[in-house]
């Protein structure tokens, strides 16, 4: 919201600057986000004679303007269809700048020199007006600067203000926090009317047959009204508003909807179509026209004001077409009105329109303001546009809304706000923002009606912390609370894995739950994603169900941006729908994924990134746990290559897959490169929680290394064959470790060799060479035995 | 002493002097006493003339003898030490062998300093689902049925009734309605907002939501407690400033900035010249979700804040365009 210094300053007669009103406002609450001169586009911008007009060549829509600025007399091309010979006109000289920063300077158009420019209000940030120039009056002197004779000279403060402070959508509900930072009272303007004899009563009825929907209407009837023009001081403060001038009529309600934050409305009595205002629920599928000049289809969550036949306005929304006031219109019928907020909510959502008049009524407007606020209304009518005002207001207001009394002690606002503040401020703050107090120890505050957010204690509190401000509540230097809190084991074990992982070289990816549906269900087809409601788009549709799907996302912009070589991982969690009871399950899984080259350099030759490193670095994190080994499953999936592909197993179960993908799924993701991945679950380290490792006592004895290559079938698992060396190995053999593999030349087809080298030490002394070989030889015999192998010679 | 025992006795002492030694010089310097021009040997040598011809043919070879074990010994001594020189085909300007060591997101990295920080001063780590209730991330929070927060345009809805947590603060909720106070919690974590997604906005964040519940817990102590932790976090030179702001789950609730720690509060382009940086938002829990979740407001009071993740990061790491930290794009990952 916008309101302007001078207005506040009016309403106050605090003398600080605009920055320091800002400042204090915001810290109390009231945030001024921006400070703006009123003139800041008016500099080199004067008041300027039109002394002639020629045609331009060629161009129907531009013509050359001869103009006078006082000092001296200037060509400038004009686009105005509304400019003429001896118009007085705002002059933007060489050097100005304009709205949207547009600097003027000397410009050739269509071959003639343009020295400044004629402006429209858009251009010097006066409205939004851009239908021609802007007309000054005939008898502005020429040579003027602007500013100093629209008298402008003011700054326009926008606010930001919070959803629960409805009392602040005005100049006077701003000033009210102003008045009780600066200990003063507001002035509020005063009213004077002169009714004539004829009663309001007497011509209009008001009747509300929803009074949950509008609990009070209130009328008055003006005659004779002269429409035109507002005066410039009325204009300025719409104008700073970042409102539009429109006409004497509507520029009264809305300049007193921006001073005491209370929307009116005006209908032409004579095209009103009866003398009765009856408020009632829309019906189903009604049609009205706003005046606006659009069509809607109502509900019965729309509030109506009606003339007992047909709908005239939206209530607390928007006026309708037929009844809106015109330049011939002369009796006008005034609306304050009082509507029920959340009614006002659902109403504007029906019309999909946001106003001014229901941005104000869905927060919660005064029922009591709109005394005040018709009368001043009427008054300035009266005063104005040559108005009669009819005595009397015509209110239905069955029943009153009274304020109400909140208790409040003294000691417990101490105690919230950790302060040794004496009962004396607080009852003081709370006068300032017109509450009364009474009572002594335990106080009764009663609560104004505009103030609808102070329902308790805590509200009031909170009014005293905001007005004393929070830089005069100490900050505490003592830790309160528990000195030490546990860790879980999940957040340790996370951080730990994180640094495991990026140790083995991977980096880290994140994500949130957000993916593409259709890939989702390419993913994983047996599991129907959760969809999303209401998606920012299409591809952010559902819940994945796998991390798989974000890593390939991944991995595809990687290798558009030419980074072919990834090790990535995640810890991430995906999202199941609910099963038959409504459990919801959420679960955190870790996602590896490789492809292209591990990092090579000069002495180390490259070689890709393969299913190896996925395992290998498993293994790692399995020992880094001292989880008891996974087992990998050959199982066929639709991610993976078929000889590449398997179940990740761990305690008897299924933890997550791994494998390298097939074309189908690097197709869909637009991927030629190989990859492979590996996704399981956290739970076997999260159920087998913090290792403790036990300290075995170093060996004492010296062992014996022995190698054995031997040639065995291509099909023979490496794992099988180091299993059952070490069972042969029994408790001699301490380790047994796969050294080499190889294909090739002195190897015949179909077959491989595999080397491996055992260290043989006993815990209980000095084994001799006899002992070492009759267990190699026993080793031997089993190799050959039971995997039908070839022993190579040395 | 016969020459050949003052041979013996030389070869003896030279031995000993080359085991001493600890570098090339110090060797060098013994062959140049024992086995030198004028060295001690060659002394002896010169004695030889007056001898015999059988003595000189005995102690002849001695003294050869001596001098080919010693210069063995120097050399072998000197061999320890040869790698000590210089030599001119060591490149010592190769690239040394990469550890490859990978990177944690930078998100990360900062959600674990600020959650390092507030372990140190006794906050606990809590998680909850990301897929809330209603009842949750709203209704126990204080957000009245109608509040703005609940429009459409807020928060995303998803089949079977439920959204997608648009803060960390439903588990706020869900932990005081299982344990009694004192409670001292943080929630750092992934929330939802729908957000059009650009260079400053996504629909997706992350939020580090803290609460302390206790026996007369006050505002001065939420004070003091963000003040230690910005200190902490973005310097010991920052400032906080506290502007009264509203939250539907605390009373009073103030939203928090910092002076600006780019240009010190002189005003530069990221604090839009104004010196102050909004960082967070606080205020005393609401008696509403006290009430709501079972505990008694006149005996335990606490308070509350929270704050993104990624407005600290890009400020403090210059990062210009939020997307960087979905895209995963290993040249930003690797940066940090």
């Amino acid at each position: 919201m916008k309101i302007s210094y001078n207005w506040l300053v009016e309403l106050t007669g605090v003398d600080w600057s605009a920055e320091e009103v800002a400042d204090r406002l915001t810290l109390c609450g009231t945030a001024c986000e921006e400070i703006e001169s009123t003139s800041r586009y008016m500099d080199k911008v004067v008041v300027a004679e039109v002394l002639d007009l020629k045609p331009i060549e060629g161009a129907d829509k531009i013509c050359l303007a001869t103009v006078n600025d006082g000092a001296s007399t200037f060509d400038v091309v004009c686009g105005a269809p509304n400019v003429a010979v001896g118009m007085k006109v705002p002059l933007a000289q060489i050097g100005a700048k304009l709205v949207g920063d547009i600097v003027i300077k000397k410009v050739k158009i269509r071959g003639i020199e343009s020295t400044g420019m004629i402006c429209s209000e858009r251009e010097l940030g006066l409205s939004e007006s851009h239908e021609g120039i802007m007309e000054l009056d005939t008898g502005a002197k020429v040579g003027q600067p602007l500013a100093e004779y629209l008298d402008f000279n003011d700054y326009i403060l926008t606010f930001e203000l919070t959803p629960n402070r409805a009392d602040s959508l005005s100049a006077i509900g701003i000033a009210r926090d102003l008045a009780a930072l600066a200990e003063v009272e507001i002035k509020r303007p005063k009213v004077e009317l002169n009714e004539i004899e004829e009663k309001a009563s007497d011509v209009v009825s008001v009747a509300i047959e929803d009074l949950n929907a509008c609990p009070r209407y209130a009328a008055r009837v003006i005659r004779g009204v002269k429409i035109g023009p507002s005066p410039w001081w009325l204009q300025k403060k719409i104008i700073t508003a970042g409102m539009r001038p429109i006409s004497n009529i509507v520029d009264i309600t809305n300049l007193v909807m921006l001073e005491c934050g209370h929307p009116l409305h005006a209908f032409d009595l004579d095209r009103f179509g009866s003398n009765e205002v009856i408020v009632r629920l829309a019906k189903d599928k009604e049609k009205f026209t706003t005046l606006d000049g659009q069509t809607h289809e109502l509900t019965p969550d729309v509030t109506m004001i009606t003339n007992g036949k047909t709908g005239v306005a939206v209530g607390g929304v928007m006026g309708g077409l037929d009844s809106e006031v015109e330049d011939s219109t002369t009796n006008i019928l005034l609306e304050a009105a009082y509507f029920n907020a959340p009614m006002i909510r659902k109403s504007r959502r029906v019309l999909g329109l946001v106003t001014e008049s229901s941005n104000r009524f869905e927060k919660g407007a005064d029922p009591n303001g709109i005394e005040y606020a018709i009368d001043r209304a009427a008054a300035l009518m009266q005063e104005l546009c040559s108005g009669q005002v009819l005595t009397g207001v015509v209110d239905c207001y069955p029943k009153k809304i009274e304020p109400w009394d909140v208790t409040f002690r003294p000691g417990q606002c101490n105690r919230v706000l950790g302060t040794t503040l004496a009962t004396e401020r607080m009852v003081e703050i709370l006068e300032l923002l017109q509450c009364q107090v009474t009572g002594d120890e335990k106080l009764t505050i009663t609560v104004p009606t505009f103030r609808p957010d102070l329902e308790r204690e805590i509200d009031l509190i909170e009014e005293v912390a905001r007005i004393i401000g929070f830089d005069d509540i100490p900050d505490a230097q003592e830790n309160i609370g528990p000195l030490f809190t546990p860790s879980h084991f999940e957040d340790d074990f996370k951080v730990d894995a994180r640094r495991t992982l990026t140790g083995a070289g991977f980096d880290e990816m994140i994500h949130h739950g957000m993916v593409e549906g259709k890939l989702a269900q390419f993913m994983e087809p047996k599991v129907a994603p959760i969809k999303i409601l209401n998606p920012v788009s299409e591809d952010l549709g559902v819940m994945r169900t796998c991390l798989a799907q974000s890593a390939l996302n991944v991995v595809q912009h990687n290798i558009s941006h030419r980074n072919l070589d990834l090790r990535l991982f995640e810890i991430g969690r995906v999202y199941y729908p609910p099963d038959k009871n409504d459990n919801w399950v959420e679960e955190d899984r870790i996602v590896l994924v490789v492809t292209g080259n591990y990092p090579s350099d000069w002495r180390n030759p490259a070689r890709p990134n393969d299913f190896y490193d996925l395992t290998g670095t498993m293994t790692a994190l399995w020992n880094n746990y001292k989880l008891p080994r996974y087992e990998l499953i050959p199982a066929s999936s639709d991610w993976f290559d078929q000889e590449i592909s398997f179940d990740i197993q761990y305690g008897g179960r299924s933890v997550g897959r791994i494998g390298q993908f097939n074309q189908k799924v690097l197709k869909r993701f637009e991927i030629k490169e190989p990859v492979f991945l590996a996704e399981f679950s956290i739970m076997p380290f999260i159920e087998a929680g913090t290792p403790v490792a036990r300290f075995k006592p170093l060996p004492v004895f010296p062992a014996a290394l022995r190698d054995i290559a031997v040639v065995v079938d291509l099909t023979t698992k490496a794992g099988e064959i180091v299993s059952a060396v070490k069972k042969t190995g029994g408790d001699l053999a301490e380790s047994v470790k796969l050294f080499d593999l190889y294909t090739g030349k002195q190897i015949p087809k179909g077959k491989k060799s595999i080397a491996v080298a055992i260290n043989y030490r006993s815990a209980k002394g000095n084994l001799s060479s006899e002992e070492v070989d009759a267990r190699q030889g026993d080793v031997v015999a089993m190799l050959k035995k039971n995997f039908n192998a070839e022993i190579r010679d040395k | 002493m016969s020459l050949l025992d003052e041979i013996t006795q030389l070869r003896q002492n030279a031995i000993e002097r080359i085991k001493k030694s600890d570098s090339l010089d110090s060797i060098n310097e013994v062959r140049v006493k024992y086995l030198g021009r004028k060295g001690l040997l060659t002394v002896v040598l010169k004695q030889l003339k007056d001898l015999s011809p059988e003595e000189k043919k005995e102690i002849g070879a001695a003294a050869n003898k001596c001098r080919v074990d010693l210069e063995q010994e120097i050399s072998q001594a000197s061999e320890l030490f040869e790698g000590d020189k210089a030599a001119s085909d060591f490149d010592p300007t190769l690239p040394g062998t990469d550890p490859n060591i990978g990177k944690v997101h930078i998100i990360n990295q900062v959600i674990d300093q600020i959650c390092d920080t507030f372990r140190g001063m006794g906050f606990e780590i809590a998680r909850g689902p990301h897929i809330e209730t209603d009842y949750y991330n709203f209704e126990s929070l204080n957000f009245p049925p109608d509040h703005p927060a609940r429009d459409m345009q807020d928060t995303f809805f998803v089949e079977g009734g439920r959204l997608l947590r648009t803060h960390t603060t439903p588990v706020q909720a869900r932990e005081l309605e299982n344990r009694e106070p004192p409670i001292k919690i943080i929630v750092p974590g992934c929330c939802y907002r729908n957000e059009a997604i650009s260079t400053r906005h996504h629909a997706a964040f992350y939020q580090v939501d803290g609460f302390l519940i206790d026996v007369g817990v006050t505002l001065a102590d939420l004070k003091g407690a963000l003040v230690a932790f910005c200190k902490n976090f973005f310097g010991s030179d920052v400032k906080l400033k506290f502007r009264p702001s509203f939250f539907p789950f605390t009373e009073p609730s103030a939203e928090v900035d910092i002076s600006c720690f780019l240009c010190g509060g002189k005003g530069c382009q990221i604090c839009k010249q104004s010196g102050w940086l909004e960082i967070l938002g606080c205020g005393m829990i609401d008696p509403n979700v006290l009430k709501a979740t079972g505990h008694d407001p006149e005996k335990y009071s606490g308070y509350a804040f929270g704050m993104g993740v990624e407005r600290p990061a890009m400020l403090k790491y210059k990062i210009t365009d939020i997307r960087n930290f979905f895209n995963n794009d290993i040249r930003f990952l690797r940066q940090f």
